[in-house]
């Protein structure tokens, strides 16, 4: 029986569905940017070949084989309304801001991946923030993935990450300092370069002033 | 085809017995500097007609550069794009085949250049077997000629320019600096993940496995529970199409390592490293043990060799990921692998200088 099943795998692994990836799941993976106006959120959905059909349903909502950007749309919010994404315990309403579907056809294949984009106005002030993310889209079916990306703004800092172990439920902790903090940082930073500067400017005139004097010496 | 002789077939195709191509033979290469690498860039492009030429050659910008993925050819990439740069290999004359052979080898190392090619011969399996069964009209396509070759710019031993050698399971991205040669980023996969060639067997990836399962055994008990992530990871975190995103470091920071811990380490990074020209791989390697103590090894699955596992590394100058894809038995049969140079894809650094 072992080998029977084995040889099942290899079979799905071979056969039509050449690609064998997971087959019968639905992977979700999200990735969160932070910062401090606003935190976005992108998920890209792969269904895999034999759970296809039924995101197919679910885009093409009136089955005529084409995905109109209304479909699109409304499935987009229908994902963003089973995503809780919260910040300091509120709850952040999501604006569903681009989503990219593919051919039905690499649905089908299980190669096709819906690419959705949304984000999220907050305000952070300085200190500590609690951002939590909880995926509630067809779980029954679903795997997930759930990751922070490291912002741009360096005054924003990850402290720590935590996950259930099928990473459908996120949160990350994260500092936020001052803006002035991050201006003084710059302004610091710039005198620094001047001075150094200046300094070497100074080295290299003295330098000069002495390889002058030795060659007038020598004359 | 009734189930039963679609078992059967698949036993028999699990042998891996047939269906192998012979294995690429390494042309002769040059030694891997940058005039070595223009002067094979160049010999390649001679053997090409205009429209060739014309395809084969691309500008080197953001936009050309970011085309490459780990999906076969007949899909959109993650990037959009609907094929990849360059001219396949299904589209060259033997001499020509040989002298982009020659370019390859030229900038990769042996090992490198043999990862390369047994990745391919992988693929080429997957199309020997996958073809028959195929709907018809399915666009996909997998197979040696479907591998694309692709000078980014002009070679120049001093200006940038950028070799690219891809297709599914593959993509080797050099970026040629002056003298700085950058792999980053760089996708290495395979489906098989082992095959028999004339008896020998052949595991495209298996050294990265094997020094990978060496590691998360020889850490210690505090070590291991800092390196296993309480999750699973059911994929690559930062793959094709993720370019310019970093996240921060998980896992246990190799700081705490013993001499021995960090040997195996290296040894594991070498083998992504190690896929370029042997001058390059040792000023990178150099760099990354530089950095090693603020380096970070993160792992999820078993920690048996022979079960399939995630793991990640990653440094101020190095992030690896390898993520089995869930096929074949224990999950092992298909794997994706990314590597980059935080701060670093397509040699970032030296042109800021």
């Amino acid at each position: 029986m072992k080998a029977l099943a084995a040889a099942l795998v290899v079979l799905l692994a071979t056969g039509d569905d050449a690609l064998a990836h997971r087959l019968d799941e639905y992977l979700q993976a999200t990735r969160v940017s932070f910062a401090r106006d606003r935190l976005a959120i992108d998920v890209d959905l792969t269904p895999g070949v034999s759970i296809a059909s039924g995101v197919i349903a679910m885009l093409d909502t009136n089955a005529d084989g084409a995905v109109a950007s209304a479909e699109a749309g409304g499935y987009g919010r229908s994902v963003l309304s089973d995503l809780r994404v919260s910040l300091d315990g509120n709850r952040i309403g999501m604006t569903l801001e681009g989503i990219d579907i593919p051919t039905l056809d690499e649905m089908r294949n299980g190669t096709g991946t819906i690419r959705l984009h949304a984000a999220g106005r907050v305000e952070v002030g300085a200190g500590r923030h609690l951002v939590e993310v909880i995926n509630n889209h067809r779980p029954e079916t679903s795997v997930y993935m759930v990751n922070a990306l490291v912002p741009e703004d360096s005054g924003i800092d990850i402290v720590s990450q935590s996950r259930d172990p099928r990473q459908r439920e996120f949160r990350a902790e994260y500092d936020v300092t001052s803006e002035w903090v991050g201006y003084v940082m710059l302004l610091g930073m710039g005198t620094a370069g001047v001075v150094f500067a200046a300094k070497r400017r100074n080295e290299k005139r003295k330098t000069n002033s002495e390889k002058r004097i030795i060659k007038t010496t020598n004359e | 085809m009734p189930l039963s002789t679609r078992v059967l077939l698949a036993v028999f195709l699990a042998s891996g017995a047939i269906g192998a191509p012979a294995a690429f033979q390494r042309p002769t290469p040059s030694a891997g500097t940058t005039t070595g690498a223009v002067a094979a860039a160049n010999a390649f492009l001679a053997t090409l007609d205009a429209a060739q030429r014309s395809k084969a050659t691309l500008e080197f910008n953001e936009k050309t550069r970011v085309v490459w993925s780990n999906l076969p050819s007949g899909m959109p990439m993650q990037v959009g794009a609907t094929e990849r740069n360059g001219l396949k290999l299904a589209d060259m004359t033997p001499p020509q085949e040989k002298a982009a052979l020659a370019l390859i080898a030229t900038i990769l190392s042996r090992e490198g250049y043999q990862k390369a090619m047994e990745i391919v011969d992988a693929d080429q399996l997957l199309e020997t077997r996958s073809a028959p069964t195929r709907k018809p009209g399915a666009p996909i396509r997998f197979g040696r000629g479907e591998y694309y070759v692709s000078i980014l710019g002009k070679p120049s031993a001093t200006e940038p320019w950028m070799m690219q050698f891809g297709g599914h399971h593959l993509a080797i991205n050099v970026t040629m600096a002056g003298n700085a040669h950058v792999l980053a980023p760089t996708h290495t996969g395979a489906q098989p993940a082992s095959y028999t060639v004339a008896g020998k067997l052949i595991r495209p990836l298996g050294d990265e496995n094997d020094r990978a399962f060496e590691l998360i055994n020889a850490l210690n008990a505090e070590q291991q529970k800092q390196a296993i992530l309480g999750y699973e990871v059911r994929n690559l975190v930062l793959g094709p199409g993720t370019d310019g995103k970093t996240i921060p470091p998980e896992g246990v920071r190799a700081a705490t390592f013993t001499p021995a811990q960090r040997t195996v380490l290296l040894a594991l990074i070498r083998e992504w490293v190690g896929i370029l020209d042997d001058q390059a791989s040792a000023a990178k390697m150099k760099e990354i043990e530089s950095g090693l103590a603020e380096t970070y090894f993160a792992w999820a699955g078993a920690t048996t060799n022979g079960r399939g596992a995630y793991f990640r590394v990653q440094g101020p100058s190095v992030f690896i990921e390898y993520a089995p894809q869930g096929a074949g038995e224990n999950n092992i049969d298909h794997i994706h692998t990314i590597y980059r140079e935080p701060a670093n894809d397509y040699a970032a650094r030296a042109a800021r200088r």
